[in-house]
């Protein structure tokens, strides 16, 4: 007639045993404390790399290729330069590029951006703002959504009105509370009526430098590029800059075609361009880039969990080996007393779960510096611990401390109660 | 008169060196109430007869009914169930959990009854109060005399409400005068109709007993009924 053992009574055994060495303990714990943080670093930045993946997937698309025009480091005057006073830096992709990259085998659309910085008026206010100037299928190839109104279609680039679309943050900052739709904005000079509200801008598509204060006017080709430029004005000089095209994005029929197709836009614009005023983004070549360098991390992370579960495991062993020598006369007083065999294997495999517990617990405690520690290296993951990433580890500590806990409490119940009383 | 020991022809014969005889036919009878010394020399066997009356070894050969169960034939865990039921322990260097609490030293035959704490607690205070330990509950055994140890000790022996103490020279590493205290600690629990059964080789202790065992190469040598049995039914 046995009433069940309470757990508690148990475990506060074992605090009071591992408390008598408390150094010991500590250092024995540290093996499971290091082995559950490797454990939770592997974790973040798996889930931080596919969420990384799925950002970049669902804000450039996997189908697309993406040219940015790069403005070059050396401040080299454009051909078009004026005086000495007042220069022109050209860079970056040109409409003959364009021509030659629609003829790249697998392409289905070819989407120009032109960008250029502006101040917009309204209502007495006035702000810096980012122009992009595009075509109505940019919306469906960078993947943008509407709040309000609608995106720039055909016909605005040849209606005598001129159209603009807003982010919502911009929206907010010229207008305030006030519906801006149907309203006039004035920007650089030209009067302007919006038309539509955007939520947002896809960041990894590097969209502008000013991603929150952007405005979408629609791209007229035929219209003087030099109305595009971007002036610079600096004390006693004027230097305007301009890409022809700042971004095109070539939207493929499908994934495979990207794959073909990457290298021949990149030795395209290595063909026609002497210097690096360009950038290729492939999405799918980004992903597998950031899935390789978080799969180095994790068989990094992987073999310090390892090794120190499998280190910490040992200490456990030995720690719980010599705590059964020291304490073999306890446990003939125990036998003598009415402890069963099982009731000797279940005090020390507690005490030996209790000691990867509270490494454990230490472990997670660490893990929080997960985020701190893995961000000086990834810097461009967004590592969280989430829940799961605690409990994983924690539970593996735990079953450390019953595997290394098992033979060391099965020699303490095979002890024989009288040798046991006798030992010194 | 109820039988609580009963012996018959017990043998324990260690299978080291082509065997060693600790214990040859032996034959025992001990009554409800009785307080009995075991002596003799070392290598007499009174160890290993403490350990089979204990029921921590079992007999080679022969039976040993305790409480009227026939417990020569039970397995390990029966075992530690009789013990832990049947049996209070007490031995000559106090045997306390040294990381244990007074309290807590007492509670372990308890807590292996698988008694909540809220019910151990009442009765092993009672039980301090009993051996004469009011006090220093709530210390470790280190901050105790050895007096006061051994007090614990036969507290933690009665918690279980044993059926009989064996006391293994259960003053051996007391001084006189704490001896003393020990022995009339028994006498009270024998007046108080305990079976008591220590195993000595001090005559002193054993003059205190109603009956001394005397073993000699694993037999019983004489069993006879001390002075202090004189007049008093045992």
């Amino acid at each position: 007639m046995r009433a069940p053992y309470k757990v508690a009574d148990v475990m506060r055994l074992s605090f009071q045993s591992l408390a008598r060495h408390p150094g010991r303990s500590a250092l024995t714990a540290l093996g499971v404390i290091f082995g559950v943080f490797s454990v939770i670093a592997m974790l973040a930045i798996n889930e931080a790399a596919s969420a990384k993946s799925e950002l970049l997937l669902r804000e450039l698309g996997s189908d697309n290729i993406i040219v940015n025009a790069v403005k070059p480091s050396g401040q080299e005057e454009g051909a078009s330069g004026g005086s000495g006073r007042r220069s022109v830096l050209v860079y970056g992709i040109t409409f003959e590029d364009v021509d030659r990259l629609r003829t790249v085998p697998g392409v289905r659309r070819c989407v120009l951006a032109h960008r250029a910085q502006r101040i917009a008026y309204v209502s007495g206010k006035e702000l810096a703002v980012e122009v992009i100037a595009t075509e109505p299928a940019y919306a469906d190839v960078a993947r943008l959504d509407m709040t309000a109104g609608r995106f720039i279609v055909a016909t605005d680039a040849t209606s005598k009105q001129k159209y603009c679309v807003l982010t919502a943050t911009l929206a907010r900052k010229l207008f305030g509370p006030y519906d801006p739709l149907g309203e006039p904005l004035l920007i650089g000079g030209d009067v302007y009526r919006v038309v539509g509200i955007l939520a947002r801008l896809p960041k990894a598509m590097e969209t502008g430098s000013d991603i929150e204060n952007t405005i979408i006017v629609p791209l007229i080709t035929h219209e003087s590029v030099a109305s595009l430029y971007t002036i610079i004005r600096l004390p006693g000089s004027e230097v305007r800059e301009m890409a022809e095209v700042n971004q095109v994005i070539l939207q493929m029929e499908n994934e495979a075609a990207v794959e073909r197709a990457a290298p021949v836009v990149r030795r395209l614009l290595q063909k026609y361009h002497d210097r690096e005023d360009w950038r290729v983004q492939v999405p799918q070549e980004l992903i597998d880039q950031q899935r390789k360098q978080a799969r180095l991390w994790n068989i990094t992370f992987a073999f310090i969990a390892a090794v120190s579960l499998l280190v910490g495991g040992i200490g456990i062993m030995n720690i719980m080996l010599a705590s059964v020598t020291e304490r073999t006369r306890e446990i003939g007083i125990r036998r003598a007393l009415g402890a069963k065999r099982r009731d000797i294997v279940g005090q020390f495999l507690t005490e030996a779960v209790t000691l990867t517990l509270v490494g454990g617990l230490l472990g997670i405690g660490l893990g929080q510096l997960v985020p701190t520690v893995v961000g000086q290296v990834l810097e461009d993951l967004d590592v969280v611990v989430s829940g799961l990433a605690m409990l994983l580890p924690f539970i593996m500590a735990v079953a450390v401390g019953l595997v290394s806990g098992l033979y060391p409490a099965m020699r303490a119940a095979k002890l024989d109660p009288i040798e046991a009383l006798r030992h010194e | 008169m109820t039988e609580l020991i009963r012996l018959e022809s017990l043998w324990k014969i260690y299978p080291v060196g082509g065997g060693v005889t600790a214990l040859r036919d032996v034959d025992l009878r001990i009554e409800e109430g009785e307080y009995v010394a075991i002596m003799g020399a070392s290598g007499s066997g009174k160890s290993t007869m403490l350990n089979v009356l204990g029921c921590l070894d079992r007999p080679t050969h022969g039976r040993y009914f305790l409480g009227g169960e026939d417990v020569s034939t039970m397995t390990d865990n029966e075992l530690s169930e009789v013990r832990n039921l049947k049996i209070g322990f007490i031995f000559q260097s106090f045997n306390l959990i040294p990381q244990l609490s007074i309290v807590e030293n007492i509670e372990v035959p308890l807590f292996y009854q698988g008694l909540p704490r809220h019910a151990r607690h009442p009765r092993s205070r009672e039980l301090a109060e009993l051996v004469g330990l009011g006090e220093r509950l709530g210390h470790r055994p280190n901050e105790l005399s050895g007096g006061q140890q051994q007090r614990v000790a036969v507290a933690r022996a009665l918690a279980n409400d044993p059926l009989v103490l064996l006391a293994d020279e259960p003053t051996g590493n007391l001084d006189s005068h704490t001896t003393q205290e020990i022995l009339d600690l028994f006498d009270d629990l024998h007046g108080r109709g305990r079976t008591i059964v220590v195993v000595t080789h001090e005559d002193h202790v054993a003059e205190r007993t109603r009956r001394v065992v005397r073993l000699t190469d694993g037999r019983v040598e004489s069993d006879r009924a001390t002075s202090r049995a004189a007049g008093v039914p045992a």
